[in-house]
């Protein structure tokens, strides 16, 4: 291993340690993340029983502590509409709300998360009832090949409550965030602009 | 030969219209499955060892330590894998990087695959594979960017007498010009899903190519095809880079087989720059020899590009110098230069794209050498046929492309002088250039089912990269059954399938309306026969006196209302549905061929200059393509606003650099291989021309993956060079090349 190696075991070290600028310094330490974790062979953690509330169902885990919410989403609930793009927060397609607030869900370990109500594309809306947003982008082809767009409607929709200004560059700012290679830009302002104005 | 039943002209309605997509709901929803979205019981997870030299060899692997981790299953190396095959050269499918995965010692690339973890979780095999220490016997080895031909360049196009028309030209052009690695970047990762039964792999896979790809994993786990099914229901897109298979779906379907088990294997974003390919490097002379007049009299295009060790993947930059305009003398070469990276692959465009990006930079410096409009002079230069092969064009409306695109962007306005137009404090360019791109069509088999619920199937083992496949194949049955798109069952993505088209080379859906047309025209003339025999109302009428319209089998003399819905004929006749195949023959790489297939376009573009804070951006574009006949107008030109999203990361971000201490790819994440963000992009006006081109097809479809991202880079950097005076012939475009700028 190289010195630079940074894994997610030294990452929850320093998240246990109490730096919370990892993750923008308010994520909610219960009891039960806060424990140190058992040690296995090797010293390696062994499973966290934990809670997450997601789409307002509760959901009993026994996790790995490295595991991050992205990963405790798709692979253990497999609610897998939620996208790993790069696994370093830096494409967005992982993008989910915790507390109504947009988040890159393979930033956050998914022990912290608990205590936190998580929403996921699956929660916003179905096909048989889709969220005017979701609507929205089939309307103005706001895709092309769709591994990007959860990411950009959970986005979407949680600018909407956010201070931005009216015009068509904020919306263009706030969802740079979120990497559509694809390049659907225009059809994803299109469909931002029919739900936030009308 | 059987009489025909008088269903020729079904109503035609449904091709040409804004349709949204048929599978939108799902993709906005979640609930479109993609690779790694898959999951099995006792699904183990795999996470490779990446080799940390560019060239060398390994001298040992230690392993102990990481397979005394928890909930390590095993982990494999040269010794343990288990054997794999290669490729033969011709008739077993196509992989660009031949060698199989731990076949030998040899370190060639940096990120070569070494060993692979697999463990019960994905926490456990990353953990794992970090532990596993490789020692290595380090070589030599280049990933230098200059680049000089390896051998004598080879001749790819030769016309006239191109050196003694370029000496006595009254004006002339000598440039080189570099584009650098990029890197396909899909935000979907590479992934495998492998399952095995004892016998049979069923492999979900990232591949835009599921045919070939179950040929190749067959060939090279040494099994026959039929044993390996290969699924794709979605893809998170792959601009050439998923169009062959790459080595770590070989590992994850190697560890199945051994371990009885699922095996899920992602890359890390870090392993799609190492080992999944990416476009070349190039370096290209272009020399243009002209009149006074601007009549082009020599075009040479000297050409090298990067490739790797055991590669032999050519970059064709050429591929459209020899046609795209008229000159009686030209040459094209080709060479390449070794170095120790990733095997190279197809990239959206290839050859075309950074070939044009050359090409049309030169015509520019030619506009700017003659005092003329760059417009003009493209105009002046229109060649009457393909004068490469001496062979008409199909359709060619590059001259429309100019025409329209200068009258929309306001063209007329533009004062030629660098850093003579402004607009509220910014220095105004405007540039402009011309693009194409080949069409031809893919060998194609569709199967085509009228269902008793109503619904029409059609089912071809092709795939939707995101171009709208789904939606198009829906549209055309539509079109040809007279049925509504929503009663339409798109079926793709499964080797299983009747042999589909590659998404690849822009030409899916023109290979596709053939045999769509074939098995719709045969499903029909089978319910047609279905009805005669089963239903009393059309009993013993001969078959030219039946035709189906709007979804039923009607007398034809009688309107359609007062026929029988399809699905009431085969509730009937007892059956559950009835079939009909159709299949597409090839015409790429036709030696022979009598017409010349191409699409072509026109991309104009203004970027705003702020000298004082040194910030460049986009302002608009417009882009004229000529692509034939547009099946949706609405995923089109979404085709075409991405692929001019990704011309701009061309011209201005992208570029995959190499550490010269280690041969590593030191940006290889998504914040430092920088593409184009929302907020990099302006409005873009698409114009389709709409001609159709019945050569390839009835339906006059081309294709229009590619050529949109042809000729963005160099009308970006024509519009850079018209606001500051900087020729910026390295892409991309960096900042510090515009600090020379003596505009103020």
């Amino acid at each position: 291993m190289t010195s630079n190696e940074f894994t997610r075991r030294d990452m929850l070290t320093v998240a246990a340690a109490g730096t919370g600028a990892l993750a923008g310094g308010s994520f909610p330490m219960t009891p039960a993340a806060a424990a140190p974790a058992k040690e296995g062979p090797e010293s390696m953690p062994t499973l966290m029983d934990l809670s997450l509330s997601v789409n307002g169902k509760e959901h009993r885990l026994s996790l790995d502590p490295r595991t991050t919410l992205l990963d405790a989403l798709r692979e253990h609930l497999h609610l897998t509409g939620t996208k790993k793009g790069c696994d370093h927060g830096q494409c967005g397609a992982c993008t989910v709300h915790v507390d109504g607030r947009r988040v890159n869900s393979c930033l956050k370990l998914a022990v912290m998360a608990e205590g936190a109500e998580v929403t996921t594309i699956e929660g916003l809306g179905d096909p048989d009832r889709l969220h005017p947003m979701q609507q929205a982008f089939v309307e103005h082809d706001g895709y092309q090949c769709g591994y990007c767009t959860s990411g950009q409607i959970m986005s979407a929709v949680a600018m909407m409550k956010e201070p931005w200004g009216s015009d068509d560059a904020d919306i263009r700012e706030a969802m740079s965030g979120n990497i559509c290679r694809c390049g659907a830009y225009q059809n994803i302002l299109a469909a931002i602009r029919q739900v936030r104005h009308g | 030969m059987s009489p025909e039943p008088a269903a020729a002209s079904p109503s035609r309605t449904a091709v040409g219209r804004e349709t949204v997509r048929v599978d939108g709901p799902l993709k906005v929803s979640g609930g479109a499955r993609y690779t790694a979205d898959f999951h099995f019981p006792d699904m183990l997870y795999a996470v490779p060892v990446c080799a940390t030299i560019a060239s060398g060899t390994i001298a040992a692997i230690d392993a102990k330590a990481a397979g005394a981790m928890p909930g390590v299953r095993k982990i494999y190396t040269r010794d343990t894998i288990g054997k794999f095959y290669r490729v033969p050269a011709s008739g077993g499918g196509i992989i660009d990087e031949r060698r199989p995965p731990f076949e030998d010692d040899t370190i060639r690339y940096y990120g070569q695959y070494v060993a692979l973890v697999v463990a019960d979780t994905f926490e456990q095999a990353t953990a794992a594979a970090h532990r596993v220490k490789t020692s290595y016997r380090a070589a030599a080895f280049d990933v230098s960017t200059a680049l000089s031909p390896e051998e004598t360049p080879k001749v790819k196009s030769r016309r006239g007498d191109p050196n003694a028309a370029f000496d006595a030209a009254a004006v002339k052009i000598d440039h080189v010009y570099n584009t650098p690695i990029e890197t396909h970047s899909s935000i979907e990762l590479h992934a495998s899903v492998a399952t095995f039964d004892g016998s049979h792999f069923t492999l979900y896979e990232t591949t835009q190519a599921v045919g070939n790809f179950r040929d190749v994993l067959a060939q090279m786990l040494g099994v026959p095809k039929e044993n390996v099914r290969v699924v794709t229901e979605y893809l998170g897109t792959g601009f050439g880079g998923k169009l062959w298979p790459w080595p770590q779906s070989l590992l994850a379907a190697a560890a199945a087989r051994d371990l009885r088990q699922p095996v899920k294997l992602v890359m890390t974003r870090q392993m799609t720059f190492e080992s999944a390919g990416h476009r070349p490097h190039t370096r290209q002379r272009v020399r243009l020899g002209a009149t006074a007049e601007g009549k082009l009299v020599s075009l040479r295009h000297d050409y090298a590009y990067s490739r790797a060790p055991l590669s032999s993947y050519a970059e064709n930059c050429g591929e459209s110098s020899g046609f795209m305009y008229s000159t009686p003398n030209l040459s094209v070469s080709e060479a390449f230069a070794t170095r120790n990276v990733g095997v190279p692959t197809s990239m959206r465009g290839p050859g075309a794209v950074p070939g044009l990006y050359a090409l049309e930079s030169a015509i520019d410096e030619l506009a700017v050498a003659l005092k003329m409009d760059p417009v003009a002079l493209r105009l002046r230069n229109e060649p009457a046929i393909d004068e490469s092969k001496n062979i008409p064009f199909s359709s060619r409306h590059l001259n429309e492309c100019l025409a329209t695109g200068a009258e929309t962007f306001g063209w007329s306005r533009r004062t030629p002088a660098v850093g003579s137009m402004r607009e509220n404090g910014a220095v105004l360019g405007w540039g402009m250039a011309a693009c194409t791109w080949m069409a031809a069509r893919w060998e194609a088999q569709v199967s085509v089912m009228f269902n008793d619920d109503g619904t029409l199937r059609v089912a071809s083992g092709t795939q939707d990269i995101g171009t709208g496949t789904y939606t198009v194949l829906a549209q055309m049955a539509a079109e040809l059954a007279g049925v509504d798109v929503g009663k339409i069952k798109v079926v793709i993505g499964d080797s299983s399938l009747p042999p589909g088209p590659i998404s690849g080379g822009s030409m899916a859906t023109a290979s596709l309306v053939p045999a769509v047309a074939q098995a719709t025209r045969e499903a029909i003339r089978n319910l047609i026969a279905a009805a005669r025999e089963s239903d009393s109302h059309f009993a013993n009428l001969p078959v030219d006196r039946l035709a189906f319209h709007e979804g039923r089998v009607h007398r034809t003399d009688q309107p359609p209302g007062e026929g029988r819905r399809f699905e009431e004929v085969l509730a009937s006749a007892r059956l559950g549905h009835v079939e009909g195949r159709g299949k597409s023959e090839g015409t790429f790489r036709n030696k022979n061929p009598t017409v010349s297939t191409h699409s072509f376009g026109a991309h104009f573009v203004e970027v705003a200059w702020q000298p004082e804070i040194a910030r460049l951006r986009i302002n608009r574009t417009v882009s004229v393509i000529d692509g034939g006949r547009i099946v949706n107008p609405l995923t089109a030109r979404n085709q075409i606003e991405g692929a001019v999203t990704m011309g701009i990361g061309m011209a201005l971000f992208e570029e995959t650099h190499y550490d010269h201490r280690h041969g590593m790819p030191i940006n290889s994440n998504l914040a430092d291989y920088i593409m184009a963000t929302h907020a990099d992009t302006p409005p873009m006006e698409v114009i389709f021309l709409d001609y159709p081109d019945t050569h390839l097809n009835e339906m006059g479809v081309r294709g229009i993956g590619e050529i949109g991202l042809a000729g963005v880079a160099a009308a970006i950097t024509n519009a850079v060079y018209h606001a500051t005076g900087v020729r910026v012939r390295d892409l991309p475009v960096k900042i510090e090349d515009l600090l020379a700028s003596s505009v103020a």
